[in-house]
This record gives structure tokens, sequence and C-alpha cells, in this order.
């Protein structure tokens, strides 16, 4: 034991964070700062702007692996809150406000267990398994259209490459359940492959109608040619391949009532036995991602994607009114708000703090501020938001996406709470009995019905 | 033949954490010793595609720790060989060395899931040996307290059954009822599930308000909350069709296999041991016994659908012990020391899970010279070899779970 | 059923909704505690009868029963019936050298250590000084001591005890749970271990059954 090391022991938890936090901001902080302000900074300029395309290109990228993360931990808290509520429990409720930091802290402890490859398992096709998984579902991000011009590469054939993409995952799940030697494993792993593979064809041959009334692949233009009212909506124009669409994707994702191939009470956890660590938290992401992709995917292509159910213009319109719009234009306005934003966090802070000291007489006067304060942050955030709803498209578009998406997050995980699984030689029954000849039949409909309209 | 040891013995003794590589593969659900008994020789015999999945000790659904090793092909279960002894306490020793007042908090633990009608039996065969007579208001007791139970079970039941096909939710519903049925009994009782309630001669507390008081609400609530049960799962196409047509059993075999029970009476066999060897004061409450499956026998949706409706005759029943409660003691005034005549004595009760009966050989002495315990679940599972013969992996656990096997009396 | 398929889907998905906003069950222990029924015999505490008079009859059952001697009785009250004391002495006011289950002359739960010697605790002083008295470090302190000892003697433990302040119930705990480490002093004499005979046994065994069965030796089968 050395000198440093009983010192370092000695310190408190508080010690601990402060004298590191001393030394990064005191000494390293303005070293790196003088590094990058004039030798690294001016090179790093100019390599980006002589290259947009690819800059944009990593931007994205950056950004839909940077939004899947955290959709994966909000997506797994509330499926553990939302069923629990079902099963009138209460969820996580410790870590955090009501349990909110319960998928971080998984996410950490996925991170920190042993990583160890069970022997006799093929050790590079075991580690790389996961990841292949988690990648194809992860890829289907980049067509995904989040608003009006918020789409990660607008290709002309998006539809298509997501299917590609999304159905590689099957190869994922076998080479997990093969790599694992364990005979569960491999259960798991062909009952997956199998149930992916029937499945593929009614999800895509459900689609196939209304790429029929759209009359292209690109997800960014169905999603604008179901702009204005609620009624443009595809899932009144289809609503066989919506319904089609919905059970295939289900069973796609791997989600109850089809969720044969991670069936914990018959083979434990099916492929992904073996796993543990941050391979399990791969898989687990992955599948969380898969069901956020789905919903994304259910909600662009039938409901809507970022529209809006109604059509503010044209209801004002009606009306007699012009539509709205907001410039925002910060510089124009002059001195005056500078002033007011040093006046009216101050003034509004100690009008709402009022209400908050007056109706408990107990409670003393700073605690009364703080609550003004948060309030006053509230509302602040609230107007910003209103404005930039109504100033940006993107921003209204974003909102509705994500609203939406979420909520059929919410009938995905509302299902898993309620339903036993099917077996499956039921499962694939259904999927080649039923479904292939429903989508079928939605399909020929579709195009009679377009040839007879067009003539 | 002792050369091999005892199966599944580490071979490594010097460090415990290594494996050595010509260990890979050996941890088989095939013995290492070559097959002693016909059966052996049949099951461990592997034809050509076909393999070994071990259903191990820890798993999620098997009921507690029981081992089952399943010889597929593909998907389809060709042979099941439960293995069982992995919660052998060694109760029937235990009460050989133990005081007769005392077998009864040794023998509660061998259906946790329904404890007072573990002791129920034993304690019948005593009084029988002591000539004992209870009193008629302990009696009773006996009886509302073992119906509250039943129904308590068979809601658990319930929610099991729905776990093992993989719906969540029901458990929960089923756990939030058992609790209420529970705490009733607690109060009564003094604990929640392992009661260790009746006594030689009776029982051990009265009635109070808070039993009372508790009961009455529940039982305001009963029927309703019947109606609510048996709608949940009982429209469910999934769950439907994952139960019916599974595990179909006849009377004659369920006859031939010791069954009792439910899973009997859902063969379409009304054997009660309440109304074929009655006992207590079951002669003086009126009942019906419900069967289904009269024609070609019962399936797993027939045994689901029977305790159903069992419990509602167990609410029937407990109405009436309510309206005809004696006033009177509750205990028959007994020694300390109980010293029986030499004798036998076999005494039956109907548990929720069939007939549980203990046979007792006195000696004279203050500890029995033998108590042999005969438990339902212990005959009910072998069922499941016989059951589950070509059908999917995903039925064994239908199947399994369908038959309510507790593993606490299975391996004693 | 039902003429719709998939009415009863439907159904069921309905009364999970309304569970959803039903007020739910759970009992958010320790901030709220379920009541629980003035029979209960579950509780951890000494319970007083209807006259307010304590039921313990200090029989020593108890103490004799738990196999850590984590029970002890000590204390009197105004009757001259003894207190029940669970968990360390040093949590209550008393400490005596010697257990009152050990003076009472009953016997101890675990025989081994009805009566043990004293060791020569210089080493383990020194043990424990190089651990800075950690009792997080107690898997370390431990293994050093089997070191120095050749295994665990319980007055060692003991001593571990006292310094450190974890429980003595703990470090047994520790001690037990690790396969490596000895609570007995080894065999004096250096006999085979009982595995050798065996494996000598079961190689023959298996080497005769594969030349029976014509496989080669080393492959699972």
């Amino acid at each position: 034991m050395t000198t440093v090391n009983r010192a370092w022991g000695h310190l408190s938890l508080r010690g601990k964070v402060i004298i590191p936090l001393l030394f990064l901001v005191l000494i390293v902080g303005p070293i790196v700062t003088i590094l990058f302000a004039n030798v690294v900074g001016p090179w790093l300029a100019d390599l980006l702007g002589a290259n947009p395309q690819i800059v944009r290109f990593v931007v994205a990228i950056g950004g839909v692996l940077l939004f899947s993360i955290p959709a994966a931990f909000i997506i797994i808290y509330m499926e553990l809150k939302v069923i629990a509520f079902m099963n009138l429990r209460i969820g996580p409720d410790r870590v955090g406000p009501k349990g909110a930091f319960h998928s971080l802290v998984a996410g950490l402890k996925v991170l920190t267990k042993e990583d160890f490859t069970p022997t006799g398992a093929d050790h590079i096709v075991f580690t790389w398994a996961p990841v292949l998984v988690f990648l194809t579902a992860v890829m289907t991000f980049l067509v995904i259209p989040f608003g009006p011009g918020l789409v990660g590469q607008d290709l002309n054939i998006g539809l298509l490459y997501l299917f590609a993409v999304g159905g590689m995952s099957v190869v994922g799940l076998l080479l997990a359940g093969w790599a694992s030697f364990n005979k569960y494993s491999l259960l798991g792993g062909l009952r997956a492959a199998a149930q992916v593979v029937s499945y593929e064809i009614p999800l895509t041959l459900s689609v196939v109608g209304l790429i029929l009334l759209a009359g292209t692949l690109s997800l960014n233009r169905i999603a604008e040619a179901q702009a204005g009212w609620f009624t443009d909506w595809y899932v009144f124009r289809q609503p066989l391949g919506a319904l089609i669409f919905f059970i295939a994707a289900t069973a796609e994702a791997n989600r109850t009532p089809f969720d044969m191939a991670e069936a914990d009470s018959e083979i434990v956890a099916g492929f992904a036995t073996e796993y543990s660590g941050m391979r399990f938290g791969f898989l687990f992401f992955a599948e969380y991602v898969n069901v956020f992709i789905i919903s994304a995917l259910l909600v662009t292509l039938f409901f809507g994607a970022w529209n809006a159910p109604v059509d503010i213009n044209s209801i004002l319109a009606l009306v007699g009114l012009s539509p709205i719009a907001v410039t925002l234009d910060p510089a124009s306005l002059g001195v005056g708000p500078l002033f007011l934003m040093l006046v009216v966090p101050v003034v509004l802070t100690v009008i709402f703090a009022v209400p908050f000291y007056l109706a408990r007489s107990t409670r003393p006067a700073w605690q009364a501020l703080v609550l003004g304060f948060l309030l006053f942050i509230l509302v602040a955030v609230g107007l910003l938001f209103l404005l930039a709803y109504i100033g940006w498209p993107w921003m209204a578009g974003l909102v509705w996406f994500m609203g939406k998406s979420f909520l059929f997050v919410y009938v995905f995980v509302w299902m898993r709470g309620t339903f036993p699984r099917v077996r499956i030689d039921q499962l694939m029954g259904f999927a080649w009995k039923w479904l292939l000849p429903a989508a079928l039949l939605n399909l020929f409909v579709t195009a009679a019905a377009i040839i007879i309209v067009k003539s | 033949m002792t050369a091999s040891g005892t199966p599944h013995q580490h071979p490594s003794l010097d460090d415990p954490r290594i494996m050595l590589d010509d260990q890979i593969g050996q941890f088989e659900a095939v013995p290492p010793y070559p097959p002693r008994t016909e059966r052996e020789a049949e099951f461990y015999s592997l034809r050509d595609g076909e393999m070994f999945v071990n259903m191990g000790p820890q798993h999620p659904s098997t009921h507690g720790v029981l081992r089952v090793v399943l010889k597929l092909n593909g998907e389809q279960v060709v042979d099941l060989d439960p293995v069982l002894g992995y919660l052998h306490r060694g109760v029937e020793k235990l009460c050989e060395n133990s005081d007769y007042h005392h077998i009864i908090s040794q023998i509660d633990p061998l259906e946790y899931v329904s404890s007072l009608f573990m002791e129920w039996a034993p304690v019948m065969a005593f009084e029988k040996l002591l000539d004992v007579e209870v009193p008629r208001r302990a009696e009773y007791i006996r009886v509302l307290t073992g119906e509250l139970l039943r129904v308590s079970s068979h809601v658990l039941y319930q929610g099991w059954m729905a776990l093992d096909l993989g719906g969540l939710a029901p458990i929960l519903y089923s756990f939030i009822e058992r609790d209420e049925i529970v705490e009733m009994l607690a109060a009564v009782t003094g604990q929640r599930m392992l009661f260790n309630y009746f006594r030689i001669g009776g029982v051990n507390g009265d009635l109070n308000h808070e039993f009372m008081s508790r009961l009455g609400d529940w039982m305001s609530r009963a029927a309703k909350q019947h109606e609510a049960n048996i709608g949940l799962l009982n429209e469910n196409e999934i769950f439907v069709r994952r139960m019916r047509d599974i595990g179909r059993l006849d009377g004659a075999t369920a006859l031939r296999m010791g069954t009792s029970g439910p899973n009997l009476r859902a063969s379409g066999v009304p054997f009660d041991v309440r109304r074929a060897h009655p006992y207590s004061v079951y002669p003086e409450l009126e009942f019906d016994i419900p069967t289904r499956g009269g024609n070609g026998g019962g399936d797993s949706l027939d045994r689901y659908l029977l305790r159903l409706d069992e419990v509602s005759q167990s609410i029937r029943i407990i109405d009436q012990c309510l309206h005809n409660m004696p006033d009177g003691p509750i205990m028959a005034r007994l020694p300390r020391l109980l010293r029986p005549r030499p004798g036998r004595a076999w005494a039956a009760v109907e548990a929720p899970r069939g007939l549980f009966g203990t046979y007792v050989i006195s000696d004279g002495t203050d500890q029995p010279f033998r108590m042999k315990i005969h438990d339902p679940s212990f005959v009910n599972l072998q069922l499941v070899g016989l059951l589950m013969k070509n059908n999917l992996l995903a039925d064994t656990m239908a199947v399994m779970a369908s038959l309510d096997p507790v593993m606490g009396g299975i391996d004693k | 059923m039902s003429f719709i398929p998939g009415i009863g889907l439907v159904r069921g998905m309905s009364l999970t909704l309304r569970r959803f906003f039903q007020p739910k069950a759970t009992i958010r222990w320790p901030e709220e505690k379920a009541d629980v029924a003035p029979k209960f015999r579950g509780r951890l505490q000494l319970l007083y009868d209807e006259y307010g008079t304590l039921k313990c009859e200090t029989c020593f059952q108890c103490a004799q029963a738990c196999p850590i001697e984590c029970i002890d009785m000590g204390g009197i009250d105004t009757k001259g019936r003894f207190h029940v004391h669970w968990g360390p002495p040093e949590t209550y006011g008393e400490r005596r050298e010697e257990s009152a289950l050990r003076r009472s002359g009953r016997p101890v739960a675990d025989p081994m250590y009805e009566h043990y010697e004293s060791v020569d605790l210089v080493a383990l002083d020194g043990i424990l000084e190089a651990h800075d008295f950690d009792p997080k470090d107690m898997l370390a302190i431990l293994e050093e001591t089997q070191a120095a000892y050749g295994y665990l003697p319980v007055a060692a433990l003991k001593h571990i005890s006292r310094i450190t302040g974890a429980w003595y119930a703990t470090i047994y705990g520790t001690a037990t749970y690790y396969r490596h480490l000895r609570l007995e002093p080894p065999a004096a004499d250096t006999a085979a271990p009982a595995g050798e005979a065996q494996r000598g046994i079961e190689a023959g065994y298996r080497s005769a059954l594969d030349a029976a069965l014509g496989h080669v030796s080393g492959c699972p089968s």
C-alpha cells in the first residue's frame, strides 16, 4: 500500500470527485483549449468545409446511433412500468424519481458484468452475432423520416432498403443460437429464424398495396403524401394492409404473443441463454430498437408520419384568418430584449413563488423561491416550445412523429402484458395459412381498384 | 458396480474452477453408468435425429426443482423422463424422530401451497390411533379453513397456468386474491403460509374478530370475483388454442395410473374423497362434484375449467359452514406426551391436488414407528410422460402446468 | 367462443387497460408496512402477553440452536428474567469475555468451537495492519491468515472480528463460503486425497468400456 493509495483511500466520496475535477479544470482544461484553438481547430474546420456530404452523413449516423440508445432506454423503462401498472404493481421506483434512471443503471450494470465465452463455443461468432443483430436494427434508422427534412438519407428505395437490412437480423439470431454450444440456444435460434423468415413475406406483401397507391418506395415521399387531415392517412385506404403489417411486424420483432425465440418459461432465454454482459446488452437493446423501428414504420406508412391529424391552416382559412407564421429573428429586436432577459426571470420567479409561499405556512421563503424558479423554467420552456412548434415546421413534425411512435410502442408493450405465447406451429400456420393469403388478397383488391378508378 | 461413483461428480478435485478440455460435453443428460432398467435402456438410446434436452432443476417454470430429460426430435418430444429428488428433505424420516405433536410442523412443507390439508390427514390418523373425538366446532373450523385454502390454491393455479404459457398478468392478479385469503388465515392461525394450525384433537386457536370481518368482506365479493376470474382467460383465443386437445387423458388410463383429484375428475371419473370416504363433517354439507371430459377424456382446458368449477363449490361449502357453525370447545383435551396404542391407521383427505393420505404405524412410544405419506402430486406427475408423447416442446409446459404439481409433495 | 375472431383478445386488452388505471396493490416497504394480524407469529421481537409480562422464559433453546452463536442471553429485568440479545454483543450495553450460553454449560451449536485454543496473534496483527484494518478486504485477510497458520483458527477469527469491527457471523460466513479456506488444521499424515483411488478405478473402467465398444477414448459418446 503506497502512500498515495492510502491517501486516496482516506478521501471521502466528495473529495474523490472534487480533486480530479480540479485537476481537469485547472490544468488539463486550459492546455487542451489552447491546443484546440490554435492547432486542431482550423485544420478540422478546413477538412469539414471541404466535404459537406460526408459531414452530413457522419452527423446523420452519429445522430442515429446517439438516438437509438436513449430510445431503447426509454422503451425499456416504459415496458417495465406499463406492464407493472397493468399487473397492479408499481414497477421500478427506487432509482431516480419514479424509477426513471432504472434502465440507465441497467445499462451500466450490463457493461460491468463478467465477459466470458462458454467453453466450446466459437469465440469469434459468439462475439459478433449480437453485433450483427444490433447493427441491422440500427441501420434501419437511416431512412426513417422523423420530420420534414429530418431524414438520415432520403433513399428512393427506402422501404426496400429497410426490409432488406431488417431481414438480415435473422442471420444474427441464427449465429447467436449456433455459436452458444447449447441445445437451448440452438432451439431458440432455429425457432427465431423460422419465425422471422416466415413473417417476412406477409410483411413485405402487405405494404405492396400501399406502394401501388403511393407510387414510390421512398419513405419521405410516402410521409409527404399523407399531408393534410387524418383521413388522408393510408390506414383508411389500406385497413387490411395495416392490420397485416401490425401482426407481421410484431412477429418480426419477436414480441409477445410471438416471442417464442426468447420464451422464458420454456427455454430459459432462447438463443440468448449463454450471453451475459455487454453482448447480452446488445441483443437486449436490439430488441427494443426493433420495437421502436416497427412502430415508427407503422406510423410512417399508415398513420401519417409527421403530419398532425388536423390541418390548422385549413381550419383558419375556413374561419377567415391567415395561416400562422412566425419568423424568429432575434437580431432585429435590439437592446430592449436584453434588458427584459435580465428582469423578467427574476420578476416572474417572485410572482410564481408567492402562491407556494402562501399555500403552506411552514414553507421557508427560499424553498418557495426555488419552486417559483422551477415553475418559471417550466413556463418559459413551454412558451419557447410553442414558438418553435409554430415557427419551425420540422419541430412540429418531430413532435407528432415521436408522439405517435411512442403511442404505438405503448400498444406493443400493452400486448406483451396481456397475451400468452403462441406455439411455434400455430405461429407458422397462422403466417402461411392466414396472413399470406390475406396479404395477397389485399394486393389484388388494391391493384384492381386502381385500375378501375383510373379507367 | 461402483466404479463410476455418483453421476456428475466433478472430475477435477484440485481446482473446481477449471474445466479441462476433455470434460466439455460430458455434462450431458445421459448418466455415465450403463442403463440399469429396461425403461432406462429404452429412454437413453438415441435414434437418428433425436437429441436430449435437459430441462434442468433450475428452470423458470418447472414448478420447483424438477429435472425433466426430454428426448426431442426437432421440436417434437419423443419421450420424457422426470428426475426427482432435488427437493427431498427426508420428511418421512423426520417424522419418525419427532413427537406426534411435532409432526404437524414437519409435514406442512409438503404441499406448501395448501398446507392445511397436509396437516389434516396425519392429524386424522393420530386421532384414530388415540380414539380422540374432535369437537364439532373444531371440525367445522377445519372444513372452513380448508375450503378457503382450496379456493386460494385453485386461484393460484389459474395464474400459474397462464404464466407457463407466457401471459405475465394473470399470475399477479391471482397473487392479489391469494394474498387476501392468506391474510385472512394469518389472522386466525398466525402464519401466512405454513400454518401449523391443526392440532391432534382440534385446532389451535378460535376464530377471532379479525378473521370474521375479513371473511365477511371476502364472501361479499367472492361470487363476483369468481365470475371475473372465469372471464379472464376463457375467451382468450391464444390461451384456449394452446390448451385445447393437449394432453388428453381418459378415465381408464387415469385410474390405472392412480391419479386423483381434479385431474381425475376432469377425465370423467366422479371420484372425490369427500364423498367416497367421507370424513370430518362433509356428510352434513351439501355440495356437488363437478366433472368434465365425459366422452373421450379431458384435455388441459377441461382440467383448467374444472378447477374453476370447484372454486364455486368451495364457496358454497364455506357459506354453509358459516351458517351452521356450532359453539363449543375447539380442541379435545390431550396430554402433552402422547403414547398411542400400538397399531396402524390410514387417513386420507381431498387436497386441492388429489388424495393426500398418511399411513401411520405406531409402536406404543411417543414417536411413530413409520409414517408413510401418499402424495397426490407424486402420482399425478407420472402422467406427464404418458401425455407428452409426440407433442411439441411448448406443450410440455402446458401439460405439466395443467396437472398442477407441487414439488414439495413430490420429493417429500 | 365468439363470432368475431379476435374479440377475446380485445377483451383481454381492455381488461389490462382498465387495470392500468386502478390503484396498485404494492406496499412500498419500508415507507409503508402491511397491517399484520395480532396473532401473527413471524415477528422478530419478544412478545408480551395480555398482562404485560414478557413471554420469553430464557430457556436457551434459541441460543443453543443458533449455529453462529448470534443469540445470547444477557441482562436481567426487574423480575429476575434474562433478556435475549441478538447480533453482536457490542450493540448491547454489556459485554463479557464468554457468552452466557457457554457459561451455562449447555451444548453449543457447533461443537468444533466449544473449546478453542488461543494462538499467537502477532502474525495476525501484522496482517491486519497491512490491510489497514479494513473489513472490506476480508477475503484477502483470511487468505493470508491461512497462509500464516495453515488453517483459520477460531481464536484468530474472533480477534479479526474484535479488531476490524465486522461481525463474527459475517467472517464465519466468508470463511465457510470459499473452498480453499480451511477451518480445521490439515491432516497430520499425508494420506492420498479421496479422489485418487476413485480416479484410478474410473479410468480403468472407462478404458475397458471403450475397448469393449471400440470407441476412441476421450471423445464424448
